[in-house]
């Protein structure tokens, strides 16, 4: 009996310290996490009055030196205060809503220092500067409670939670959506850029689920017979498709293909690859070319290739107009196996709906040497259609330069073929 | 002394078979240009170290580096210059270089920082450790982990986003996983979340794989596969913003965003 309750003294005392111990531990975390938000937070509210103050300067100066520190100022405070909020555990709404918000005023400022449009500027931000002196009273006081030095971590774990009707920063997420709407709607370019991502245009006629397999079959014909299991995509989704699972022997995969006109969005197949390396990489082009010309792609280009351990993957871009310039946001990506060239992924979201190309923009040669500094090697020059900053799709050049210099950093840059702004400087390994 | 000259010339006879036997002649007969990786990539890195045209890494990925010292080497040799490594690059590059295969791979293979270049003793071209740590001077490292992505992402964004994916959606089928990587890379897109994959990725209550930690777990081949597809364009998600697992997921709001498609134990909506 003395042994037993000796024994039992001992456990006890061990789960005691154990228990001691982990709530040590614990604490010690929370204070440390609790640390961590209080300089975000704090951070974050630098930032905003920061950010409220050089808005409020840049609409003193007509002075393009002077106006041009502030705008650096405001796009360098606004991805700061990004950064900041991006840190706290608030709820996503709320956090999308600051992001979005602020995001815009940087790209605001960044845009009207490269276009040198301050009137535009001035205009638009009386109103915003007024929109966050109203959102920084509010966020003074939704965040007066994180500042009462009792080390309370519950604060911080119940805001996590809490939904935004909820939530102290309530008023807050209700004015920066509307604030957004209102001082920031979206521009002729963005809504086209988003009804091509969202594909809502395509007006073809519908396809069943049978000839959504049968155009599958057309360009996968390794697939034929399989297994499959369609479902189409859920009410909500911005345009309708068919979500093709398919499987047959060792191949496993899915396909997405449109329900109206039927066309592929994606492909992905998956399946063991052997270690036989049984096709080149001439091959490796022969085939995606002839299975490009069998699924009905005739105006596609190779632009890319690379190799990994066990597929190649391939980006191709339209080819349009009478200088074959090369349209980037067209693309389609292929991923070919290395074992045998199978074709085990196809994507084309982007190719569905071409974009509107303006053939006749003006094109200015540029006389590279002068362009570049000396001792930097031009080749390879292009034509191509990308998006600028504004998200307009203009021609551009494309050339790869790289320094004469033995170590042969390589650059790829694009520049717009009419303004001759750089669009693009992009490092290639 | 007949003995003794006899006996240094079998000496050096041996040496030189030895040496012989080393420098192996192992180009395949594809032809390989930009884009291209593996053994043979490796071989020709190597054979353009020897003789001066690449002071690159070992690390057999045919990128722009390898592309300008094939272009220099033709166009010193007299070839078409194309930067192109057929039949006629490999006979002058074979002849005019040497390559210790078993040695190269042995480097690679322990992870060791080390050149290839002619006229040094390769056993002061080599140091142990470094694998992945970058270094200059042309070092290779050891290549096993390595990968050509396209130029915007780096080898850092694979390892965290396959962290990501992994602790996410292990269980999920490969449709699922890459659809997970998918939606990391469409917030890097969107106005609405931060500017960086880290910062996206440890955006507090983002991921439930970081809240709990598994995150921390070592991800598998698969896991980066999926990566490597969605860095390379494939969205499953079809433009997903945020996903979320029926079943446990008790939050009013995510279960008001607009749902595109279900994968696995995931919905995924914008």
């Amino acid at each position: 009996m003395k042994s037993a309750i000796y024994l039992l003294s001992i456990a006890v005392l061990a789960l005691g310290l154990y228990a001691y111990d982990s709530k040590q531990r614990n604490d010690q975390l929370e204070q440390a996490i609790y640390g961590q938000y209080t300089n975000s937070l704090t951070n974050a509210s630098e930032k905003l009055s920061t950010l409220q103050q050089s808005v409020s300067q840049s609409l003193l100066f007509q002075d393009q030196q002077a106006l041009e520190k502030e705008l650096d100022n405001i796009w360098r405070t606004s991805n700061e205060f990004r950064s900041s909020i991006s840190s706290l555990p608030l709820n996503n709404e709320i956090t999308n809503e600051w992001l979005r918000y602020v995001g815009k005023i940087g790209q605001e400022a960044k845009a009207t220092a490269d276009s040198g449009n301050y009137e535009t500027w001035h205009k638009k931000m009386e109103g915003v500067h007024k929109n966050l002196e109203t959102l920084s009273d509010e966020w003074t006081v939704a965040t007066s409670n994180f500042y009462q030095n009792d080390g309370d971590f519950s604060k911080w774990s119940q805001v996590a939670t809490k939904e935004t009707k909820d939530s102290p920063f309530k008023n807050v997420a209700s004015n920066l959506k509307s604030y957004s709407e209102t001082d920031f709607p979206l521009t002729a370019s963005e809504s086209d850029w988003q009804k091509k991502r969202d594909l809502k245009n395509l007006n073809d006629k519908e396809i069943t689920k049978d000839e959504a397999i049968e155009k599958l079959e057309l360009i996968v014909p390794g697939v034929k017979d399989a297994t499959y299991t369609v479902s189409t995509s859920k009410d909500d989704a911005p345009y309708p498709f068919y979500h093709i699972q398919f499987v047959k022997g060792s191949r496993i995969g899915y396909a997405d293909i449109t329900v109206k006109g039927g066309h592929i969005l994606s492909f992905l197949s998956e399946r063991p690859i052997s270690e036989e390396r049984n096709v080149n990489q001439q091959q490796i082009k022969d085939i995606s070319n002839k299975l490009l010309k069998r699924a009905g792609y005739n105006d596609l280009q190779i632009v890319e290739m690379r190799e990994n351990h066990e597929a190649w993957h391939i980006a191709l871009a339209r080819v349009a107009g009478e200088d074959k310039a090369l349209v980037y946001p067209d693309g389609v990506q292929l991923k070919l196996s290395k074992d045998s060239g199978e074709l085990l992924g196809l994507n084309a979201m982007e190719y569905v709906q071409k974009e509107n190309i303006d053939e006749n923009q003006k094109v200015i040669p540029i006389d590279w040497e002068t362009f570049f500094r000396p001792g930097t090697l031009v080749e390879d020059e292009k034509l191509i259609y990308t998006e600028n900053e504004a998200l307009q799709l203009r021609k551009c050049y494309q050339v790869i330069a790289h320094f004469d210099n033995g170590i042969d950093d390589t650059f790829r840059i694009v520049v717009d073929a009419e303004t001759h702004d750089v669009v693009k400087v992009e490092y290639m390994a | 002394m007949v003995r003794s000259i006899f006996m240094s010339i079998i000496l050096l006879f041996g040496t030189f078979a030895v040496v012989k036997q080393n420098e192996t002649l192992a180009f395949s007969s594809q032809v390989i240009e930009r884009g291209a990786f593996g053994d043979d990539v490796i071989e020709l890195q190597a054979r353009l170290q020897w003789i001066g045209f690449y002071k690159g890494k070992i690390d057999g990925i045919f990128g722009y580096g390898t592309y300008w010292a094939v272009r220099n080497f033709q166009e010193k040799y007299g070839l078409d210059v194309d930067g192109v490594v057929g039949t006629g690059t490999k006979e002058k590059l074979v002849n005019a270089s040497q390559y210790h295969r078993d040695w190269v791979m042995q480097q690679i293979s322990q992870g060791n920082r080390f050149t290839h270049y002619g006229g040094t003793p390769l056993a002061n071209q080599t140091k142990a450790g470094g694998g992945g740590g970058g270094g200059g001077g042309g070092q290779g490292t050891n290549n096993n982990s390595t990968v050509q992505l396209p130029p915007k992402y780096t080898e850092r964004d694979l390892q965290l986003m396959a962290n990501a994916v992994y602790g996410e959606a292990r269980g999920e089928p490969y449709e699922g996983q890459v659809a997970v990587a998918a939606v990391i890379l469409n917030r890097l897109e969107s106005p609405d979340f931060p500017n960086t994959i880290s910062e996206i990725i440890f955006q507090p209550r983002a991921f439930t794989a970081v809240a709990d930690g598994q995150i921390w777990l070592t991800p598998n081949e698969r896991a980066k596969q999926a990566v490597l597809d969605a860095m390379n364009g494939w969205d499953p998600s079809e433009n997903a913003l945020y996903y979320f697992n029926p079943d446990t997921a008790t939050s009013a709001w995510i279960w008001s965003r607009p749902q595109i498609k279900q994968i696995g134990e995931h919905i995924f909506c914008y």
